[in-house]
């Protein structure tokens, strides 16, 4: 009978609930600034993408890749703390807009409608869009052969919003634009390519590159499909002071050789002769 | 809040919201076609029939959904049988379905009382026929509610579908915050389109109910 | 056959996601408990705005839902990790459900025993605690149980923020490797055993609650 009691701490379990998941919110919410009112709070906080290899990805439970490399170097560099978010690219530059991150320090591709909302620092690598397709396709020779093929590119990708661009070049070969399909990360695109689902895939050179460095058997590089452009961080427009900060750590980076042989281990090869200042696809200068 | 973006891309958000309409519309009534003949082989007597058939809808209602539709997006290939996004799509949200609804539909028969077996077969009503005009107009009836909140539970259950790059309503909210940077107005929009649909289920099941109570149902 | 390195994502998955889905039904079966009883007779408002909560919530997949608390929240100021997200996400998915199984449960309390214990001088808190909670709490728990089985099955949606649960973990491996039916395979078995013990663990209470105060 004398089991009636037997949550005797109900109204403790609640408190201690209500008060445990207070305490949980308050140590996540961080909300961003520019620079002094990072220097103020004492950390900053970054946003990496979580599976974009070569530049960021998972590796047996660890982040791994160029820009967590770049990020290891920044933590000891900044005189302040910084603390690292990963998360889908869906959710990162609109993080950055919203001031939930101080910095998208992930390997996201300047745009002109990106760069309406966003700041960006000197470039980190190149972000030329190419096709990927099958090896031994022998539909694919050249981009006109293109037209009307399935294809994949990532949702929320900059070649997402540059679509028209690479219609356009397809009507001028006479072609058209086949079906698209938007996924969440790159390496799904690969491995629906490799299935068959779509027959191309518009991807960065860079994790192109890397794919077929390592599935030399199954894919092959075609050509560029839109202007050149490149790869660089971003802060929220007008956070001018935040984003040279990062550019004084990336020059640094780039005069004492580290980036050059960063990019070698990660990307395959260094990219020597990026611009100083961001540019818009076309190596087109900012608009300011 | 911007919903100015909301008001410019309202195009791609009711396409997406059709697609959602559509993958529903049609899983749910293939779910529902499906299930009776499962529901049949579940109330069979012979073991042989029943213990296959139980164990594959156990199976079914034991892992989420989003992993049948890797299932069948992912392992298949490896098999030769690759289909696209959107097959895969339906075909799990058909098959999950029909797990369900069988299992809903079998219940619903088994509490039916035996009078209204015995009597209709009484009156000369057997096999195919009997189950097509006396058994099956009760079980759906009385099963409606349920069946209804499954219903509500496939709606939902769609939304795991942008996984696979399916262009359903939240996929496109997903794709225009990522684009316009607005996730709060998105996502928002897309709750208050699912309540809606939801709602609109949950009234038609209402109907359901107030015309079964007018034949007689309790 | 299994490589190490599989095993130990595999494990790691796993934790996430027993980690997100115990965090969820703890804290939403809390939730949902305090949203039933204040929805009781009284405060007019509040059982209005509780009810429309209920309604949009159960009316919401978990996926969008997810998106809408961890990309949608910043925007108003209330920032969290992805972990952290998915619990706040499976906590707010069940408490909707869980408030609907206590209010039924609640409601078919009968007076009587109610009556009857502030005829001995209980308040209604005492009474609460002492009389009816226990009771409901066992009635109950059939439906808890199922509500825990189907929110381990909409634990997934959290991959779409980030965190690495059981079902990321298998596409990953799929995604590097282009094996999938290893990785995939083994989630699967591990899904089922998951829920297979939850029904299995609801059948035990249930017959030993039975067995011990005859009925449930």
């Amino acid at each position: 009978m004398n089991n009636c009691g037997r949550f005797t701490n109900l109204k403790g379990i609640l408190k201690a609930s209500l008060v445990i998941s207070a305490m949980v919110v308050a140590a996540n919410i961080a909300m961003a600034g520019a620079l002094d009112d990072i220097k103020k709070r004492g950390y900053m906080v970054v946003a990496t993408e979580d599976n974009y290899p070569p530049f960021e990805f998972i590796q047996d439970g660890k982040p791994a890749g160029l820009d967590h490399e770049l990020y290891e170097l920044l933590k000891q560099w900044a005189p302040f703390e910084v603390r690292q978010q990963i998360l889908p690219w869906q959710g990162l530059l609109a993080g950055v807009a919203t001031g939930q991150f101080d910095v998208a320090l992930s390997a996201g591709s300047i745009t002109d409608q990106r760069a309406q909302q966003l700041d960006f620092t000197m470039p980190t690598a190149e972000a030329t869009y190419y096709y990927v397709k099958r090896k031994g396709d022998e539909r694919i020779k050249s981009i006109k052969d293109l037209s009307g093929l399935p294809f994949g590119t990532q949702q929320g990708s900059a070649m997402q919003q540059r679509l028209p661009e690479v219609e356009a070049l397809l009507q001028k070969l006479g072609g058209k634009l086949g079906r698209v399909s938007f996924y969440v990360s790159y390496p799904d695109a690969f491995q629906d390519l490799a299935f068959g689902r779509v027959d191309y895939v518009i991807a960065n050179v860079v994790p192109i590159s890397d794919l077929i460095r390592k599935r030399p058997g199954e894919f092959e590089l075609g050509e560029a499909v839109a202007s050149v452009t490149y790869h660089a961080w971003a802060v929220k427009k007008g956070n001018k002071d935040l984003r040279d900060f990062l550019d004084q750590f990336l020059g640094e980076q780039r005069k004492n050789g580290t980036m050059a042989k960063l990019q070698e281990k990660w990307l395959g090869k260094s990219f020597p002769d990026l611009p100083w200042v961001p540019m818009l696809p076309g190596n087109r200068p900012m608009p300011d | 809040m911007r919903f100015q973006i909301i008001i410019d891309e309202w195009p791609a958000l009711a396409a997406g919201f059709g697609t959602t309409i559509w993958i529903c519309a049609v899983s749910g009534v293939m779910s529902l076609l499906l299930a009776l003949p499962v529901a049949a082989l579940l109330m069979a007597r012979r073991p042989l029939i029943v213990w296959p058939m139980r164990a594959i809808i156990d199976g079914l209602r034991a892992i989420p959904f989003l992993m049948l539709v890797f299932l069948f997006y992912y392992c298949l290939p490896v098999f030769g049988l690759r289909f696209s996004s959107w097959t895969c799509g339906l075909v799990s949200l058909i098959i999950y379905n029909t797990a369900y609804f069988a299992e809903i539909l079998r219940g619903a028969w088994a509490h039916l009382p035996r009078e209204q077996e015995e009597a209709g077969r009484a009156f000369g009503f057997y096999g195919f026929a009997l189950t097509r005009r006396i058994i099956l107009p009760q079980i759906l009836i009385s099963a409606g509610p349920v069946l209804g909140n499954q219903m509500i539970t496939l709606i939902k259950n769609s939304a795991f579908l942008m996984v696979i790059t399916i262009p359903e309503l939240t996929f496109t909210a997903n794709q225009l915050q990522a684009i316009y940077f607005t996730p709060l107005e998105t996502m928002l929009v897309a709750v208050l389109l699912y309540w809606l649909l939801c709602s609109a289920v949950e009234g038609m099941v209402r109907v359901m109910d107030r015309v079964s109570m007018v034949r007689g149902h309790e | 056959m299994i490589s190490e390195a599989l095993a130990a994502e595999v494990a790691r998955g796993t934790l996430t996601t027993v980690a997100v889905s115990v965090a969820g039904i703890a804290f939403g079966m809390v939730l949902g408990l305090v949203l039933a009883l204040l929805r009781g007779p009284g405060y007019l408002v509040l059982t209005q705005a509780i009810a429309i909560y209920i309604s949009v919530i159960r009316a919401t997949p978990v996926v969008t839902l997810a998106l809408l608390i961890f990309f949608g929240l910043p925007a108003l100021g209330l920032a969290v990790g992805p972990f952290v997200a998915g619990v706040l996400t499976l906590t707010i998915n069940t408490s909707a459900f869980q408030a609907e199984i206590w209010r039924a449960q609640l409601n078919d309390f009968p007076r009587g025993q109610r009556e009857a214990a502030y005829a001995f001088g209980m308040t209604d808190f005492l009474a609460f605690r002492r009389i009816v909670f226990p009771q409901v709490w066992r009635a109950a728990s059939p439906a808890l149980v199922n509500e825990m089985t189907l929110l381990l099955k909409g634990s997934p949606a959290v991959a779409v923020i980030g965190v690495v649960d059981l079902t990321r973990v298998a596409v990953r491996m799929s995604s590097v490797t282009y094996e999938p039916l290893k990785p995939f395979l083994m989630a699967t078995v591990i899904y089922i055993a998951i829920v297979m013990t939850l029904i299995a663990a609801q059948r035990t209470i249930e017959n030993r609650l039975v067995r011990k105060y005859g009925t449930l």
